[in-house]
């Protein structure tokens, strides 16, 4: 396998790459990691699914945002428009050396980094089981405290600053919430973008309504008059909500198939 | 608590939630009076809040912050005896 593993210029430091690329690459594929915990969680998946990517012939990447995983700077430093300006010149820099289909993998809370400057430089989008609505998102997070709180074994330390805010461990500016939490899918304007929305729902159960809510809502704002938004029921472990470490078997074909239908949507395949 | 003052069906749900989060036990271990908060290891801080998160969009219910206390994450019988108060 074809992988580097190197550090590229971010706009505030340097950002930790990880590049899978084929003999003969047909497009790319730019995979959001979701954050803080849920990166964790979904790590060995989301290696999975860049593995399986370059497997079709796309480049796959990872990109770690600043101040998380293995690139530069603390969470504190970071702020939701620095991984947006990031996300913005990876996507560039892959536009400025390729003509071919770009296409953006977006899984869980990655989903509140969307704005329509990272949107306008994509060819299709894939979104797995997408969380759009920020302020619960943030509600969850600092329930984190709460429940910590419980069992004493993640104590809420007191704040460094009246700046910042440390729960679980996880140190970063009280900026970074607020920002987080206004987050959601209404902001992102109508424009024609293939995409697919791959969600976790048992074959003999309906979708709660808080998703299919996130579902109708992301249709309304992005994708109205479009009917290039492609359903995937995924029937599988949650596994970024397991204590154990969980292999999806059928999400993982389930995107395979979502990736590869996308890529035919947005501009055909093409052979070496 | 009197389990009879909560549905099976919450218990089953409820179940079904635990058993995909705490993967780790056998079906046979779950049942109304299993003990979780302070009784199962894996019953940690970030178990508890996406018990809590599922729970919220199975149920289509929102729990207070206040809800979150080691009374109600006794044992099963205590988080359904507080999901019947929203949900029943």
């Amino acid at each position: 396998m074809n992988i580097n593993a190197e550090f590229i210029a971010g706009k505030q430091g340097a950002l930790f790459r990880l590049m899978r690329t084929p003999e003969c690459v047909q497009g790319h594929i730019l995979y959001l990691p979701p954050l803080f915990e849920q990166a964790n969680q979904t790590r060995h998946m989301l290696t999975r699914s860049a593995i399986n990517a370059y497997q079709q012939g796309f480049e796959s990447i990872i990109v770690d945002h600043y101040g998380t995983s293995d690139s530069a700077g603390q969470l504190t430093e970071a702020c939701l428009s620095l991984w947006q300006q990031d996300v913005i010149a990876q996507l560039s820099e892959i536009k400025t050396r390729s003509k071919q289909t770009t296409i953006l993998s977006v899984s869980l809370s990655a989903a509140l980094l969307l704005n329509n400057d990272i949107l306008a430089l994509i060819d299709g989008l894939i979104l797995v089981q997408p969380e759009f609505n920020g302020k619960r998102f943030v509600q969850q997070f600092k329930r984190l405290a709460l429940a910590a709180e419980l069992d004493k074994q993640l104590a809420v330390e007191p704040s460094l600053d009246e700046e910042q805010i440390n729960i679980a461990g996880y140190v970063m500016g009280k900026e970074l919430l607020v920002h987080l939490s206004q987050q959601n899918s209404q902001q992102l304007t109508s424009r024609k973008l293939p995409c697919c929305w791959l969600e976790w729902q048992a074959a003999d159960s309906e979708l709660s309504t808080a998703r299919a809510n996130q579902y109708q809502a992301f249709q309304n704002a992005l994708i109205a008059n479009n009917e290039d938004c492609c359903y995937y029921a995924v029937d599988d472990v949650k596994f970024w909500q397991s204590t154990e470490l969980e292999i999806a078997e059928q999400y993982l074909a389930d995107e395979q198939q979502a990736l590869l239908a996308l890529f035919k949507r947005t501009m055909g395949a093409k052979t070496c | 608590m009197n389990t009879a003052q909560t549905s099976p069906q919450i218990i089953s749900k409820l179940i079904h939630i635990l058993m995909a989060v705490i993967p780790s036990y056998e079906s046979d271990f779950w049942s109304a009076d299993t003990e979780l908060f302070g009784a199962i290891a894996e019953f940690d801080s970030m178990a508890i809040v996406t018990i809590i998160g599922e729970i919220e969009e199975q149920f289509d219910i929102v729990f207070d912050d206040d809800d979150i206390s080691a009374e109600n994450f006794a044992s099963i019988s205590s988080l359904a005896k507080l999901v019947f108060e929203y949900y029943g």
